[in-house]
């Protein structure tokens, strides 16, 4: 690759990064707050208050104070023993950083931690979600941009650009790629681990990196512990010769990088743990090994615990596929598969594709530090196992679906690859059987043919917001044909926020308003942000909170059914006042007492 | 070293070998090509399109104004695909009382009114005969006229007739109505009470009754006017309850003196219909009584409604 080259493909990798960011940032706040995302919010502020008090400590000369035990539970035991605390506490920093304060004015009293004057701040950002929110979206860059670097190694500009854009446009993925979670910046610590790993096998300076990444990727969110075990499953597929010997192949420099340092880190990176080390991280594994099974709608049917009988099993087994083949841009699946055929066509020792990165050994002995340097390093298993590997994880039936596609994230990344892949192999046939004298047609054709491939995600991805999950691709007939299906149309109350305007017009009654599935940390965070009044109400959680209310909102999702029976029951009417829908699918009711 | 996977310093493949090999020989690349942006053309429309094949406020207010003009009492209102019910309600939901949203089954409604988008239909039409049908933009009304079964008691609403008692080992416990429900003394959750439960994650109203360990919870209604058939449904109230434990229940019915075993009800019943013919008894006053037991009856909501008809 020629330095001119190399050039063009820095300035495509900035201009898909800073596009990646300003969609996320243009459509960011449409889209409401979920339960999870408004707890770690919450526990960002939260964290962001230990720094605080260190520079506190600090210019009191006293910086132990902040390492004490109590000091330390006091801001990191929030959202703990659930999940480790780097996202949650770069959104801290971030809000910290970039928010416009108007922290001293009515909403005062909803911060997590005592607001103590003014925020000097480089205020970016009118909204607090959307500094919390700056991070993921950083990490969403991250990951386009990376997949255009990984895809550039075998495919030509054009097709690796629209693997990049394939990765972001997935209503799914997109949903999850501006909220202040952990699901998409897994994705994105996913691909970056395997890049590293993939690199490592010939550059043993990728090894050490593979091993920081990992580190880091435990410290985003639990999906980290698999990632070995898919890289360990394509190390033995590339290593098959020794196998075939009998003889084991030595564990890789990424994977004692991996091994060693991963723990350090993770451990390093999360203060809540330093108290009691062994108790705490045991506390953490169990949480996820042991997982409630929280409702979730596949299928027509209501999911809450591991199937018994054998026809449910095979049901359920289906899920991530199905989930997959529903939710990802049609084309997108499309090329996918092309893709699969041709990394399955390629012969071993060969370049993908003629300009790509060779596959031919280039050493003669085997070694811990390059151990793919001297055999063909099995590209095609390498994204088989990354793209299939999750999606069989949450295959096995006694495993929980609640999250629907965003358990099983990390696959899209390499999906979109394959997407890529296939688009070159179509490409390369176009411009094959193109006469010569259409050469001009045949330099545009790949270039065209990428563009017109991604228009369909892009619209699609653009259609679905800020509901995404509730949508569902052309095989399953758009948000209508999710609903007809049974499939999910949404978790953990986010959609509510269209209706923020409405409900807060409905003075008096909304002093007594029942919220739902809307925790009281999101009806903070839209208070804080000016986007619902400070006397709005809340009833609290479940019967009793119909009860005592006058207006009250129900989210469909079939387990819910009981609170619709409470609403006709207390309120004496089966008749809601307003339905939230999309494509006339009802998300959201209002309902209240008494209507007519 | 006897890596047979070594080859040494590659030679490299020649591009038009690998060019070849992306795709089958056999494939027409043009056309592949040709498909692939088809597909991604057809996508695009779709996604387009698909926002404005959905009904509007003027679809559905102009639908219930058709359904209003004509609507009799006793009528029935659906709407097809289901998981349109809730905006039917808000235009049509004054008509739809709340022991018609929780309806045993459909069966009892002569007149079905069907607002149907996207081409759907619903099971409550099955087996009519359309006697009206009308578009108003993305929606149609449709009236089924059909055979009904006429309710002759109505257990559910009925329930205050009902004589409740716990029939342990060595006694019968007799229980007394307190308020809303049927109450059984020494055991808090041992009565019977007219709700509206969630069964499968519908919403039916009926009559919950938990069962007892070591016990028979009877519930007796002394003097019923038997119909051609007695339909009793049962199921198990509460998703999270259900998921809660995993004991079956048992419903025996006795009409008359002569006991009918109803299906066994478990966490995957759903909301179980049984058919009890009763032509033979048409016209008769006799009591009719419900036992209910359960072998592991911990979290076990049990939920049945029952009518005569015919």
């Amino acid at each position: 690759m020629g330095g001119t080259s190399r050039r063009a493909d820095r300035l495509i990798t900035l201009g898909l990064a800073l596009g990646t960011v300003l969609w996320l940032l243009a459509v960011e706040g449409r889209e409401g707050f979920g339960r999870d995302e408004a707890q770690y919010m919450r526990a960002g502020e939260r964290y962001w208050g230990w720094f605080e008090e260190l520079a506190t400590n600090l210019r009191q000369g006293k910086p132990g104070r902040s390492f004490g035990a109590s000091a330390i539970d006091r801001y990191w035991s929030d959202n703990a023993p659930d999940h480790p605390v780097i996202m949650k506490t770069l959104s801290g920093l971030s809000w910290r950083a970039f928010h416009t304060c108007t922290c001293t004015g009515p909403a005062r009293g909803l911060h997590p931690i005592p607001v103590q004057g003014r925020h000097w701040t480089l205020p970016l950002f009118s909204r607090d979600s959307t500094a919390f929110r700056f991070p993921a979206i950083l990490f969403a860059a991250l990951l386009v941009a990376m997949v255009f670097r990984f895809a550039r190694a075998w495919l030509p500009p054009s097709a690796a650009a629209a693997a990049a854009v394939l990765t972001l446009a997935q209503p799914h993925y997109f949903f999850h790629a501006q909220i202040a979670c952990f699901d998409a910046p897994i994705a994105t610590m996913a691909f970056a681990v395997g890049f590293a790993y993939w690199k490592s096998l010939r550059d043993p300076r990728w090894g050490i990196a593979a091993g920081v990444l990992f580190g880091v990727a435990l410290g985003v969110k639990h999906n980290a512990w698999l990632m070995p075990f898919f890289l360990v499953a394509h190390f033995l597929w590339m290593r098959r010769g020794d196998l075939r010997a009998r003889r084991l192949p030595r564990p890789p420099l990424a994977f004692v990088a991996m091994l060693v340092l991963g723990p350090i880190i993770f451990f390093l990176h999360w203060p809540w743990l330093w108290n009691a080390p062994v108790a705490r991280t045991r506390a953490y594994v169990v949480r996820h090994l042991d997982h409630e099974h929280y409702n979730f709608e596949y299928l027509g049917w209501n999911w809450n615990q591991p199937p018994t009988r054998t026809a449910m099993k095979l049901l359920r087994a289906t899920a991530p596929f199905v989930e997959t083949g529903f939710t990802v841009p049609v084309t997108t699946l499309a090329l996918a598969a092309f893709g699969a055929a041709a990394l399955v066509r390629r012969r071993r020792d060969e370049a993908l594709f003629p300009d790509g990165e060779s596959e031919a050994p280039v050493a003669a002995q085997p070694s811990w530090l390059r151990p793919g340097a001297d055999v063909d390093r099995a590209p095609g298993a390498f994204v088989l196992f990354q793209t299939l590997g999750p999606l069989c994880v949450l295959a096995v039936p006694s495993t929980p679906i609640f999250g629907g596609v965003k358990h099983f994230l990390t696959a899209m990344p390499y999906l979109a690859l394959l997407g890529g892949i296939g688009l070159t192999s179509i490409a390369r046939g176009l411009v094959g059987a193109l006469p010569i004298a259409r050469a001009r047609l045949g330099r545009a054709a790949p270039a065209v043919l990428a563009f017109v491939v991604c228009v369909p995600a892009v619209i699609e991805t653009r259609r679905s917001h800020p509901d995404g999950l509730g949508h569902y691709n052309l095989l399953a007939g758009g948000f209508a044909g999710g609903a007809s299906l049974g499939m999910n149309r949404q978790f953990w109350g986010y959609s509510v926020l269209p209706m923020l305007p409405d409900l807060e017009a409905r003075a008096p009654e909304n002093r007594r308003l029942f919220w739902h599935d809307v925790l009281s940390d999101a009806i903070s965070m839209y208070k804080r942000e000016g986007r619902l009044a400070m006397g709005v109400g809340d009833t609290g959680f479940g019967e009793d909170g119909i009860k005592r209310s006058e207006i009250g909102i129900l989210f469909y999702e079939k387990h819910w059914a009981k609170y619709e029976g409470w609403f006709w029951e207390f309120y004496g009417t089966t008749q809601p006042i307003y339905v939230r829908a999309r494509e006339g699918v009802p998300l959201v009711t209002l309902y209240r007492r008494g209507a007519r | 070293m006897d890596n047979d996977q070594v080859v040494g310093p590659a030679p490299g493949p020649t591009p038009s070998a690998m060019n070849s090999r992306s795709l089958p020989r056999s494939a027409p690349p043009l056309l592949i090509a040709a498909a692939v942006v088809l597909l991604a053309l057809v996508e695009t429309a779709a996604a387009l399109i698909a926002p404005s094949r959905a009904p509007t406020d003027a679809d559905w207010a102009a639908a219930a104004r058709q359904v209003r003009a004509e609507f009799r009492p006793g009528d029935l209102i659906v709407a097809a695909p289901a998981w349109a019910d809730p905006i039917l309600r808000v235009h049509l939901g004054d008509l739809i009382p709340i022991e018609v949203a929780g309806r045993l089954d459909d069966d009892r409604f002569a007149r079905v009114w069907e607002v149907s988008q996207r081409g759907a239909r619903a099971t409550a039409t099955t087996g009519g005969t359309v006697a009206l049908e009308q578009r108003f933009g993305r929606l149609t009304v449709r009236r089924i006229e059909r055979q009904a079964e006429p309710v002759g008691y109505d257990f559910v609403a009925r329930w205050a007739d009902a004589q409740v008692s716990r029939v342990e080992a060595a006694r019968t416990v007799p229980c007394r109505t307190t308020g809303d429900r049927i109450q059984c003394p020494d055991l808090s959750f041992n009565f019977v009470h007219r709700q509206i439960v969630e069964v499968d994650n519908r919403l039916r109203e009926a009559l919950l009754a938990q069962p007892v360990g070591q016990a028979v919870v009877a519930i007796e209604y002394p003097a019923v006017r038997l119909g051609r058939v007695l339909v009793v449904a049962t199921g198990l109230h509460d998703t999270w309850m259900r998921k809660a434990a995993r004991g079956t229940v048992e419903m025996r019915v006795i009409v008359g003196g002569q006991p009918q075993a109803l299906p066994t009800t478990s966490d995957d019943s759903g909301w179980t219909r049984t058919r009890i013919d009763t032509t033979a008894r048409a016209g008769q006053v006799v009591p009719v009584r419900f036992e209910i037991t359960s072998p592991a009856p911990y979290a076990r909501h049990f939920a049945f409604a029952a009518e005569a008809r015919g």
